[in-house]
């Protein structure tokens, strides 16, 4: 036993050895230094120690109450956990979020992302895959802090309030899980360093289920972040229709679409909004541009079905509708 | 005469059931809006409606109080719904590294009881 712990000492030497001269190199420098300050740890983060395998209610209701809502990890084993399962899954994660009416941020799978979010004030939920083989382990935990200098990542992870863990480790378990990660945002905030696509498909889920509420101030500050995009006015136009302002509804659709002028979508959105206003011939030049833009395009049944019931109607436009030619800027 | 009737509207509901793409006239949702562009049009042709009824059997399945069926699948969207259809049982699920640990503890007690390796210095 004593030549096998001598050979096997002498092994981990080895492994020091190599560790310490091919380094991968620390793996929490960034990017561009100064991008942020080299240690940062958010300690005013409640913690709720697990209990059971309810890992993922401790951790969201850590990130939920950090965004300001008064809730308990028991609260949510109702809304997130699985029993035969011991354990929740990431869609349930981001759905609570999104009922509690918080933007639901699924960050982009990078550590400098991820970090960037900590160094903004956000803990950040994340999963990591632990164990090997037929015994797959997934674990929810709170990145509550880092360290560039040595190079290690703090948590709030099932009974631990403070998990130190080495850079290099976290990122193993992390990246088995995808590098999936989510900030719980307050509605008219932004998450650090926004990813438009990811950002809008947060805003949209609290409309569809809707927290009609939390969507408006959140496309609100799409709007303000990113001037030129259209599809925040369309949100805004969609809440205003919903709500019953066609006359509102319209002047949206008509920004997104000059922004735009290729989206099928503002277009037949537009489109629909004047026949209800009793403009059916400013509709109808409307729906025609939506119809060659949006041919062979995921939206073209939609577009055909508002097409038919636009050219299904027959009465001229009322005072007030839009004039013949159609508005400059509402030309492809 | 009653059978003709029974195919018909058997007809007619196995042809609903079949066509999740009945595109409705006039606005365009949001969400869609933004999904259009992203992978999850990839499951638009699942239809939403059996999506949500094939998720509801499985939470009630693995054991989701049947009080809180509903309000789960409210939270859900119609492209989560499409996605977690069928795959309530294998997609990941955090719970605990707890079960990971014992396991690595056992290995390791095995391997000091055989010999491999000596680092539970009290153990015989």
């Amino acid at each position: 036993m004593r030549a096998v712990r001598a050979a096997s000492l002498a092994a981990s030497a080895a492994t020091l050895a190599l560790a310490g001269c091919t380094a991968r190199g620390p793996q929490l420098a960034p990017a561009n230094p100064g991008a942020f300050a080299p240690q940062v740890e958010l300690v005013a983060t409640p913690f709720f120690p697990q209990r059971d395998y309810q890992c993922g209610p401790a951790a969201l209701a850590t990130v939920l109450a950090a965004a300001g809502v008064s809730v308990q990890a028991d609260d949510l084993v109702a809304e997130v956990y699985l029993p035969a399962r011991r354990g929740s899954l990431q869609a349930e994660m981001v759905a609570a979020t999104r009922s509690r009416g918080l933007l639901p941020y699924v960050v982009p799978p990078s550590m400098q992302s991820l970090l960037e979010q900590v160094a903004e004030g956000r803990p950040v939920l994340i999963l990591q895959k632990t164990g090997a083989g037929p015994w797959p382990g997934w674990h929810y935990a709170v990145v509550v802090g880092f360290d560039t200098l040595e190079d290690q990542i703090v948590l709030r992870s099932g009974t631990s309030y403070r998990l130190e863990m080495p850079a290099a480790r976290f990122l193993a378990t992390w990246d088995r899980a995808d590098r999936w990660a989510m900030v719980a945002v307050a509605p008219g905030e932004m998450p650090a360093n926004p990813d438009f696509a990811r950002y809008m498909q947060a805003a949209a889920g609290l409309e569809a289920i809707g927290r009609i509420e939390a969507a408006t101030l959140a496309y609100e500050a799409a709007v303000r972040e990113w001037p030129a995009e259209a599809l925040p006015l369309l949100g805004l136009a969609n809440l205003a229709h919903a709500r019953g302002d066609l006359a509102g509804a319209e002047q949206g659709f008509r920004a997104a679409i000059e922004r735009a002028p290729g989206d099928a979508v503002a277009r037949n959105n537009r489109a629909a909004v004047l026949l209800e206003l009793g403009c059916p011939a400013a509709a109808r030049r409307e729906i025609h541009m939506a119809a060659a833009l949006a041919d062979a395009g995921p939206h073209e049944a939609a577009v055909a079905a508002t097409r038919r019931e636009i050219e299904a109607a027959n009465a001229p436009d009322v005072a007030g509708c839009p004039p013949d030619p159609a508005p400059a800027n509402s030309r492809p | 005469m009653f059978q003709r009737l029974l195919v018909q509207l058997l007809c007619v509901a196995i042809l609903n059931l079949g066509s999740p793409l009945v595109a409705q006239a006039g606005l365009i949702g949001t969400l869609e809006a933004v999904e259009a562009d992203t992978r999850a049009q990839d499951f638009a042709t699942v239809n939403a409606v059996l999506a949500r009824d094939q998720v509801r059997q499985q939470f009630a399945a693995l054991g989701v109080d049947p009080a809180q069926v509903e309000s789960r699948l409210a939270a859900l969207t119609d492209s989560e719904l499409r996605m977690l259809a069928g795959q309530v049982a294998d997609a990941p699920a955090g719970a605990s590294a707890l079960a990971v640990i014992g396991i690595v503890f056992l290995v390791l007690l095995i391997l000091e009881a055989v010999g491999v390796i000596d680092i539970f210095k009290k153990f015989p």
